[in-house]
């Protein structure tokens, strides 16, 4: 029994009437004139809804209930709308590339396939293990950095905390294009690695550095000063203190930022251009040759005039979104994973 | 006021926590002389002087905002990591002025041990883990973990509730054992002193009553040095009281100090009599 829930049959009805009338007179507009359908929703739809809701409000609440309705229609509003903007880019995703999805598309390599080659050969194998490869180094490489950047800024709060702050901030704002430029000349064309999963990693911890130390940073801001203060009072020094208290108490959030550092480089494509190359054979030396990767691969296969490498490239990046959507399930559970039992 | 009066005003019996307070007044454990402490530019304690004799329990009671909190923090230097924080005069643990540049800090907090206001029990750890923390966190070794285990929260008064879960997350206790786990934790590093900063302000009178009873028992051990809002509980749990009071714009200071049944059976000052009566504060 939940009483809060009943409500007087004149408030129900005039919701109703107010949910109706709106949507019927869209629908006779949508078939009767050739109104782009965004314009019908943003230009007609919505007012017409707010009005209808409105007076629906100020007949069962007074003028009280009107401010409520206007909050409740547009919040209503702007999450269908995220929602549907959600739905539309993994819907154009399935349309287009769920043709491409197979057991060896996922697991053979494109060494004997060409652009026009049909959908039952080849497969984008080489280019996962490459983007998995390249992103683990990246994570390898930034996950401690951004963790002690922000252990610094939060834990030691030295003099140079400003600076730092600073420099993450600018570090964040750095193309990526540029960040790919960068580890191009100064690593590749130095000679000192040949374009590889390894320079590629680099470019890729350029840029997700900035993000895992700010997200660290504020969730290691989080951890209340009691737990600090307590395991100092137990004669901890600094360091023990943030190894084994502080951090623990904020693994969940430094998991979270560990999954937006991941999310913010996964689908660049430009750095990986520059500093991992490209190869059609399956790589997994990661400091040898060139390698390919998801992103790379479907930036080389979606301008191709032949309808089967596109749809290839829209099979990528649906395999893309799934591979992300897997690891921040997995990141997920073993950030829930609580103590004792 | 005669001492009857004050018994009825305060529901107290005052001859049954004479009758308890049996501690013979040895040496000092610890001693504070002439501090005063500063937030930047704010003075906020000037002048106090104490001495807390050894295995005897130590009230500092007086109204909110008067020091009590920040003077119990300049006893095991947890005071100098608030940013800004200053301090003159000394405080003596064992003789030796811990503020001394040759002294490290973290070795005078493992001996003067701290349970706080809010429980803060590590929500990393297990019960059995919270316990041994210190241990680890102290990077102190003692064999027989399992011992200082059981021990540690018997004395706390919470081994019959947790000892069948002791790996179960210390975040699931309520808020009354959680305390008491914060103390076991305290506890287990052996420390001589034990700081306590209004330990049951947080906690119901059952919970209350289980952590007074601690504290008496350990005073037979430990030097316990108590903050508290609480009157009955000073007359309750303290041999010796000091009074804080921070008047209009002064730094907060020390108005009167000596035995608890002095301090509440018969006090010198007319503030201390107005405000363990409840008058202010």
């Amino acid at each position: 029994m939940r009483p809060w829930r009943k409500k007087p049959t004149r408030f129900t009805a005039s919701v109703t009437l107010a949910v109706v009338i709106p949507a019927l007179i869209v629908a006779a507009l949508y078939l009767t004139s050739d109104i782009p359908v965004p314009i019908l929703l943003v230009v007609i739809y919505l007012p017409l809804q707010l009005i209808a809701s409105g007076i629906a409000a100020w007949a069962t609440k007074g003028t009280r209930g009107i401010a409520d309705s206007v909050i409740i229609v547009n919040a209503i509003g702007a999450s269908l709308f995220s929602v549907i903007v959600l739905v539309s880019v993994i819907g154009s995703l399935i349309v287009r590339g769920l043709r491409a999805l197979s057991p060896h598309f996922l697991f053979q390599n494109s060494v004997y396939i060409s652009p026009s080659t049909p959908l039952d050969y080849g497969g984008i194998g080489h280019s996962l293990v490459g983007t998995l490869l390249i992103v683990f180094i990246a994570s390898l490489i930034s996950v401690p950095i951004g963790i002690a950047t922000a252990v610094y800024i939060t834990e030691v709060r030295g003099r140079a905390v400003p600076y730092v702050r600073f420099f993450v901030q600018a570090m964040s704002g750095v193309p990526s294009v540029v960040a790919g430029l960068f580890i191009l000349t100064i690593v590749v064309a130095t000679g000192a690695f040949n374009q590889s999963a390894f320079a590629g990693g680099l470019a890729y911890a350029i840029l997700m550095l900035p993000t895992v130390a700010r997200t660290a940073e504020e969730v290691l801001k989080l951890v209340p000063d009691d737990l600090r203060t307590g395991a100092l009072a137990l004669g901890s020094t600094r360091a023990r203190t943030v190894l084994r208290v502080v951090i623990p108490a904020a693994r969940t959030g430094i998991i979270t930022a560990v999954i937006l550092g991941v999310a913010r480089v996964i689908g660049e494509t430009a750095p990986l251009l520059l500093a991992a190359g490209n190869n059609d054979q399956t790589v997994v030396n990661p400091f040898g040759s060139p390698i390919s990767s998801v992103p790379t691969y479907i930036f080389n296969n979606v301008a191709l005039p032949y309808p089967d490498a596109v749809t290839r490239a829209w099979g990528s990046a649906l395999v893309l979104i799934i591979l992300v959507a897997i690891l921040f399930t997995l990141a997920r559970v073993i950030g829930r994973g609580r103590v004792g039992r | 006021m005669s001492t009857a009066e004050f018994e009825d005003v305060m529901d107290l019996d005052i001859e049954g926590v004479e009758a308890s307070t049996v501690h013979p007044v040895g040496p000092a454990e610890m001693e504070a002389r002439d501090v005063s402490v500063w937030f930047g530019q704010r003075k906020v304690l000037e002048g106090v002087n104490i001495v807390f004799p050894k295995k005897t329990v130590t009230a500092l009671i007086g109204p909110s905002g008067c020091g009590k909190s920040t003077f119990i923090r300049t006893l095991n230097r947890l005071h100098e990591l608030i940013p800004g924080a200053a301090l003159a005069g000394s405080v003596l643990y064992e003789g030796k002025d811990i503020y001394d540049a040759a002294v490290d800090p973290v070795s005078i907090r493992l001996q003067i041990g701290m349970v706080f206001q809010k429980p803060n029990p590590f929500p990393s750890m297990t019960i059995r883990g919270n316990v041994l923390s210190g241990l680890k966190l102290s990077g102190m070794k003692r064999d027989n973990h399992d011992d200082i285990v059981e021990e540690t929260l018997t004395a706390a008064g919470l081994w019959n509730e947790v000892k069948d879960r002791l790996g179960n997350a210390a975040g699931d206790l309520s808020g009354g054992q959680q305390q008491r786990l914060v103390i076991a934790r305290a506890l287990a590093v052996q420390p001589h002193v034990l700081l306590m900063d209004e330990p049951c302000s947080a906690l119901d009178p059952a919970s209350t009553l289980k952590i007074e009873e601690t504290i008496r028992e350990l005073s037979k051990e430990v030097t316990i040095i108590i903050v508290t809002h609480n009157m009955q509980q000073a007359v309750r749990v303290s041999d010796y009281t000091a009074f804080f009071l921070a008047e209009e714009g002064t730094p907060g200071h020390v108005v009167e100090q000596g035995a608890t049944t002095e301090i509440f059976g018969n006090p010198q000052e007319q503030r201390t009599l107005d405000y363990v009566n409840g008058r202010f504060g």
